[in-house]
């Protein structure tokens, strides 16, 4: 079931969690609401479930309005962050609860309702522990059951709030493969929300990115990142450096921005580069970040590469000099709302060599 | 060096362990000095007092008509006072926990009056609302309906005075559980009574059982404010605890002490039945 949400606004007293937000999920997507804190993501969420109501716009489920519709009317499962399992039942009754509760007319036999049960705890490979309590169990093992006891009533419509948010890293690594593959599976269209960028980039088919109760930007997770449209987004989604020219006068509102990752570190002088003294190096697995300081501005800042590419370009030291090409630098107005103002290679390398050197 | 860690860390036990050992036994021997004193030895008084003309006189001091009169007015305030305070404990609580809304601080404090207000006062306030002279008193005369000096008078007084013990239990329990498994609840399509039954109610159980012992040792004990607009009628409107007091004012020691120990007897009950909610809500 696509959901579309036209124009909507909520407030807590004078906090505008969410204003005039316009948002087109297709049937069967999986998107992520990725934001940081505060940027109205989970009230969002809980807008499309009917948890709470909003102040104005319409949500509507294909061409159903459910607007001013309850919860139950909605048909959505909903995970919350805390996993808000009953602690006084059973895994097994935890799960077979919605169905419980329908009304004598529409509720399962005894039968179907404990092969229903017994079908989802294979779905989330738990048939083990359907006599346990919440209690008893780990956090991956409780989001699990959380997931299945959403799923047991047949939603139309799946909204996690920060699925993973209380795991650890492992369990949240393996949680995120197996949410993706169960919504292969299902094919159910599932809204997810996060503060953890990696999360939304790795599992969503869409992100939409939020900040001060507004999307800045909706597309898929490669669209997010490689053509952000503000720096907002940007900045976001993944380290980067941030260089405030304000030292050239005519270009005092502009603020550029390069990703670590981007930036080519030589020992001999080559094309447009800058050079800077090496201040640190941290070697953190795979990848190596090493911070410098730029010899015009003095600004600090970070560049990452590979292992391999580290070993290939030779001893570096603390104290070293390097000269650094700024490949994609990327530069956003301050004053026009954050909107991108140029992007890409061209143009930008040419007014970066007048700054920078 | 893991040796010269223990050894160290043996050493610290030990410097400690010392005067924590003197301390340790003179807090508890002041303690059950104390609670000797002023506990126990007047708990044995009251039943060896009441045992002191031999079990027969003690029987028939509790089954004299009087006697049993009081019992069963005691026992009909209670059945009547924990139901409603149990039943607007849970509302008030969940409330005030689930809900955030205006002035919900001053309904804090409303609830707290039975517990800061004399019962005597609390009485009062009764006989001046319904008493002759009081506000509703020429209409209550008017439809020949008696509150004051009457039994609705007494469970009116009793439930003002326990209000507090059901919601006061309830808060902190409701309070920190929060909203989500009802919101869960809900979002699996139970209805309102479904979400109370299954989710709420389950989950605060052993607190609402303890709100509810200590309500009903009150509402069986309390002496003042029922004092104040029962009217003392024999046989009438006279509680345990009045039916007490108008037997020790006759010297009729015996008989006093006997029904006397009703209540110690309700009280040692009740301390058995919160400790036995306390060790489940703890195993829960």
């Amino acid at each position: 079931m696509g959901i579309t949400i036209k124009d909507v606004s909520k407030a807590f007293g004078t906090f505008q969690a969410v204003k005039n937000v316009s948002l087109e999920i297709p049937t069967g997507d999986f998107v992520a609401l990725l934001g940081p804190s505060g940027s109205g993501k989970t009230t969002l969420l809980r807008l499309i479930a009917g948890l709470e109501g909003l102040d104005s716009g319409g949500i509507y489920f294909d061409d159903i309005d459910n607007t001013y519709k309850s919860i139950k009317e909605r048909n959505v499962g909903f995970v919350f962050q805390n996993y808000a399992l009953f602690k006084h039942m059973t895994i097994f009754e935890n799960i077979a609860f919605g169905l419980k509760v329908r009304p004598r007319k529409t509720r399962p036999s005894k039968n179907e309702i404990t092969e229903k049960v017994n079908e989802l705890l294979k779905l989330v490979q738990l048939d083990h522990l359907a006599k346990r309590y919440p209690s008893q169990l780990s956090g991956g093992q409780r989001q699990r059951i959380a997931l299945a006891r959403a799923l047991a009533v047949e939603p139309e419509v799946l909204l996690l709030d920060e699925p993973f948010g209380a795991l650890d890293a492992k369990v949240r690594q393996e949680l995120r493969h197996w949410l993706r593959e169960i919504h292969q599976k299902l094919n159910i269209t599932t809204v997810f929300v996060t503060h953890d960028q990696e999360e939304a980039l790795e599992m969503a088919d869409t992100v939409v990115v939020m900040n001060f109760g507004e999307i800045e930007q909706i597309g898929s997770p490669e669209e997010v990142y490689q053509k952000p449209e503000s720096a907002f987004v940007y900045s976001f989604l993944g380290r980067v450096n941030e260089f405030r020219d304000s030292e050239v006068a005519s270009e005092s509102d502009k603020i550029s921005y390069i990703r670590p990752h981007e930036i080519v570190l030589r020992k001999i002088l080559q094309g447009d580069s800058i050079v800077s003294e090496v201040s640190h190096i941290h070697v953190i697995g795979s990848t190596v970040r090493i911070e410098l300081r730029r010899y015009d501005t003095n600004d600090l800042f970070e560049a990452e590469m590979s292992i391999d590419q580290y070993q290939k370009m030779g001893q570096v030291k603390k104290g070293d000099i390097l000269y650094a090409e700024f490949k994609n630098i990327v530069v956003f107005d301050k004053n026009s709302e954050n909107k991108l103002n140029h992007s890409g290679k061209s143009g930008i390398r040419n007014s970066l060599k007048s700054k920078l050197i | 060096m893991i040796v010269r860690d223990t050894t160290l860390h043996a050493k610290n036990v030990k410097t400690t362990f010392q005067p924590g050992l003197l301390t340790k036994w003179l807090l508890i021997t002041v303690a059950i000095g104390f609670l000797g004193i002023f506990i126990v030895v007047p708990l044995i008084a009251v039943f060896s007092e009441a045992l002191n003309k031999g079990v027969q006189l003690y029987f028939a001091a509790l089954t004299e008509p009087d006697a049993v009169s009081a019992i069963k007015l005691t026992l009909i305030t209670a059945a009547i006072t924990i139901p409603v305070n149990t039943i607007f404990g849970v509302f008030a609580a969940w409330a005030i926990a689930k809900f955030e809304f205006k002035g919900k601080n001053i309904l804090i404090t409303l609830i707290d009056i039975p517990f800061a207000v004399s019962p005597v006062i609390a009485g009062l306030v009764f006989v001046l609302l319904f008493g002759s002279q009081g506000l509703f008193g020429p209409f209550l005369e008017a439809n020949n309906i008696k509150i004051i000096f009457g039994i609705p008078g007494i469970i009116l007084a009793t439930i003002f005075v326990t209000f507090p013990f059901v919601v006061r239990e309830l808060l902190p329990i409701m309070q920190e559980q929060g909203t989500e498994e009802e919101q869960a609840a809900i979002t699996l399509g139970a209805n309102g009574w479904q979400m109370f039954f299954r989710v709420t109610l389950p989950n605060i159980k052993w607190g609402l059982l303890y709100g509810v012992i200590l309500c009903n040792a009150r509402a069986m004990g309390e002496f003042g404010a029922v004092s104040v607009v029962s009217g003392h009628i024999r046989g009438l409107t006279n509680t345990i605890p009045l039916h007490v007091e108008i037997l020790y004012n006759e010297y009729n020691f015996t008989a006093a002490f006997a029904v006397a120990s009703l209540l110690a007897m309700l009280a040692l009950l009740t301390l058995i039945l919160k400790s036995f909610v306390e060790w489940k809500t703890k195993k829960h």
